[in-house]
């Protein structure tokens, strides 16, 4: 009993120690924060020639432009600085940003000679007094100014993120004029922000979902110029087209290039039955992959190249389904109430987003590649089209209002369902596809 | 024929003629309802049906008996005049908004776009966000020159929950104050005594005393004490919750990035005052992620610290020693998207 009572006390006793000592430095766990913009102030680049003033101002616009239009940053507007920026390279003070909470400084002097644009710029984490990563500089063409800018704000998104940037990005689509039932379609291609807007084809047939080649200098499309859909390649610098794939008694669709560039996938209606195959560029073979009576459509490959996702109507009603490239076995990985189409993998290769039409209403989602942790993140009368941003983290999709006065436009939302906005184009617009960054 | 299927044939038509006779196939009549009726006449009926006479009214009503008077007359009561309303001020055109924040559907529950700490209610109509925040500025008590009240700018319609446009939840309260938890006064700190060391080891347990007195002795003498740890009391569970609320207020979370996926812990030494020392923010450890994750996640973290450090950390300044040093782990969990 004695030898009991006293492991009894000695037990609570080293129990208790730790408890009312503390053993090196304090330790503290910080598990929630804040999710807002974050203030940064960007100084109108210094002109380093005063032919450069009017570029200079332009250019930081659409820099500003770009990181506010990413819902991630807000911009401390240029009456609210207490500080100037009037040399490049002299020494930041800090305390006149930190006066303003600015959290991120950007400065940036530009210079003009002749048709020759100089960039120069850096970040700045204000309240740490340091540089983030290091100046750089960008030389070009004058004309090509907006892309300059483009370009600096995707080095300063990735400064901040930690992510790749998706500014300096095209955006290839289906531009739209005229009523529902008698709309006239020709492709169109923008910056990612819809400025730049160019159209590549006339509006004398129609054509359907464009798709960009992984290098962005080639866009496949579906054409009903020959009055039934098959699918023709365009050459987006030259502006030429050619028939890709066109079988007699047959339709082709739904096309969309392998992450290598070489094998194009599409759906193939043949005697009443669709189904996918995969066409080899180089020799021009055709490879069934599926073989169903049902309809399996909307391929689109894992980043690693490996994989297939695509939507069918095997179970009944349309779902998801996932196969390795070659063909094979499809697993499906959409469960949830109603119909699920277009899905597109994400450049990351975490994410699939993807169609859903569910009580009269129309979604765009993502979930896991294996069907998991699903998300919706708009919800309309009518929401189709995915594309990711090259970095994964913005989906552009195309929204049609309801009545015969309904228009379709393109939006962009962030994958975390917030910053939902609409891309500005000079029509309507439907079926975008981002390109990837531009070299 | 067989005995045994003779009795079975009997018992089978014994059987059958107790299911026949017996009611076996009679089944239940079908619930129905009963109403009672009594059956009459034509003649009682139509006499039933004639109108019926409208009561005799008198030509006049009999003039109610005044009430007799009462011995006090009340007095009437005064009761105050309205004041006149003043007229409305005639409503201000609400300037129009800029293109690019159409929202082509209009919902019931108005799109918040901003996410806050602190969830702040739509201003009213007259009172827009202004780009600048202006704070209240009210006269000057004995000033020459006539100064006008500045109003302070609007605070901007916030929510502190992502809501997407699919999935809009009703909006709840905080579950709890935003506010740093208060701590109890803190007591002044005794002077650390060491423990006396027991002068002997206690001698054969020969009785329940001796061998508790033993085991509390040996519980404190225990583990030599580290030569850099901390001495004094430690922090009370209310002083590690303010230091933990000042920081988190701070700490902008990118929920859909890659650096959401990781768990920093960073270092740091503090002054008395309670502010960072130099460049004494520094990685110590990470979970998850790539390196450049890891560095966006150690970025947001020490952007946290020195910026709501502002003139230092609230801290008790009696137990300096126990705060000069302090790790800093950031998780990030709860926040992913889920």
């Amino acid at each position: 009993m004695k030898r009991f009572l006293a492991s009894l006390l000695l037990g609570a006793a080293l129990y208790s120690a730790p408890v009312m000592a503390q053993d090196g430095p304090l330790r503290i766990e910080i598990t929630e924060g804040v999710i807002e913009p974050l203030p940064f102030a960007a100084p109108v680049f210094v002109p380093d020639t005063p032919a450069a003033a009017a570029q200079a101002t332009q250019l930081t616009q659409v820099v500003a432009a770009d990181l506010i239009g990413t819902g991630l940053f807000r911009e401390i507007t240029a009456d609210a600085h207490i500080g100037t920026v009037s040399d490049f390279s002299a020494p930041i003070q800090y305390a006149d940003w930190k006066a303003i909470n600015a959290q991120a400084l950007i400065t940036g002097a530009v210079a003009v000679d002749g048709d020759k644009l100089t960039v120069r710029f850096r970040v700045w984490d204000v309240f740490s007094g340091a540089e983030l990563g290091s100046g750089l500089q960008f030389v070009g063409s004058a004309e090509g100014w907006r892309r300059m800018a483009h370009k600096v704000a995707d080095q300063v998104y990735s400064r901040i993120t930690g992510e790749g940037g998706y500014f300096d990005s095209r955006v290839v689509f289906v531009s739209e004029t005229g009523p529902k039932d008698d709309r006239r379609k020709r492709l169109a291609i923008m910056d990612y922000d819809g400025a730049n807007v160019q159209y590549l084809t006339d509006s004398s047939s129609i054509v359907l979902a464009p798709r960009f080649s992984p290098n962005g200098k080639q866009v496949l499309y579906t054409s009903y110029e020959s009055g039934f859909p098959h699918i023709h390649v365009l050459d987006v610098g030259l502006v030429q087209q050619r028939v890709l794939e066109q079988s007699e008694g047959t339709m082709s669709f739904a096309p969309r290039f392998a992450p290598d560039g070489r094998t194009v996938v599409f759906s193939l209606e043949q005697g009443g039955n669709t189904d996918l195959y995969a066409l080899d560029l180089a020799s021009g073979s055709r490879t069934r992959l599926t073989n169903a009576p049902s309809i399996e459509t909307a391929p689109s490959f894992s980043p690693d190249g490996s994989q297939i996702v695509f939507e069918s109507d095997r179970s009944g009603n349309q779902q998801l389904y996932v196969m390795p490239a070659n063909g094979g076995e499809a697993r499906r990985i959409s469960f949830g109430q109603g119909r699920y189409g277009t899905p597109v993998w994400s450049p990351r290769g975490d994410l699939i987003a993807f169609t859903k039409q569910n009580n009269g209403r129309f979604h765009i989602g993502v979930m896991r590649v294996d069907g998991s942790e699903e998300r919706l993140l708009t919800a309309s009368f009518l929401d189709e089209g995915p594309t990711w941003a090259p970095n994964g983290r913005v989906i552009m999709f195309a929204r049609e209002t309801q009545g015969a006065a309904g228009r379709s436009a393109l939006y962009s939302v962030d994958i975390s369902g917030r910053n939902l906005r609409p891309v500005r184009t000079p029509d309507g617009g439907s079926d975008p596809s981002w390109s990837p960054l531009q070299d | 024929m067989q005995t045994g299927t003779k009795i079975s044939g009997i018992a089978h038509l014994g059987l059958i003629a107790v299911a026949i006779f017996g009611g076996a196939f009679r089944s239940e009549p079908l619930p129905f309802e009963v109403h009672e009726v009594s059956v009459i006449s034509s003649e009682d009926f139509a006499a039933l049906s004639v109108p019926r006479q409208p009561p005799q009214i008198a030509d006049e009503p009999a003039a109610p008996e005044p009430p007799e008077p009462l011995a006090e007359t009340p007095k009437p009561i005064a009761r105050p005049e309205p004041e006149p309303v003043q007229a409305e001020p005639e409503p201000v055109p609400e300037p129009a908004e800029p293109d690019d924040a159409v929202v082509p559907e209009p919902t019931a529950t108005p799109e918040i776009d901003r996410v806050a700490p602190e969830p702040v209610v739509t201003p009213p109509e007259d009172a827009r966000p202004d780009v600048i925040e202006q704070a209240e500025v009210t006269p000057d008590e004995g000033a020459e020159t006539p100064q006008e009240a500045q109003e302070a700018t609007a605070p901007e319609q916030a929510t502190d929950r992502i809501v997407t446009e699919a999935v809009e939840t009703a909006r709840l309260a905080p579950l709890r104050s935003p506010r740093p938890p208060r701590s109890r006064p803190t007591p002044p700190a005794p002077t650390p005594v060491a423990e006396p060391a027991p002068e002997a080891e206690p001698a054969p347990d020969t009785s329940t005393a001796s061998a508790v007195d033993a085991a509390v002795a040996a519980a404190l003498a225990g583990p030599a004490t580290e030569p850099d740890a901390p001495v004094g009391p430690p922090l009370s569970a209310g002083e590690k919750d303010a230091l933990r609320v000042a920081v988190s207020q701070c700490w902008n979370v990118d929920v859909g990035g890659k650096s959401s996926q990781v768990v920093v812990t960073v270092a740091m030494s503090l002054d008395q005052s309670g502010k960072v020392i130099g460049n004494s923010v520094r990685l110590l450890g990470s979970e998850g992620g790539n390196e450049q994750s890891v560095q966006t996640a150690f970025q947001a973290a020490r952007r946290a610290i020195l910026r709501c450090q502002k003139t230092g950390y609230e801290l008790p300044a009696d137990k300096y020693a126990q705060w000069r040093d302090i790790e800093m782990t950031f998780n990030p969990e709860r926040m992913r998207i889920k």
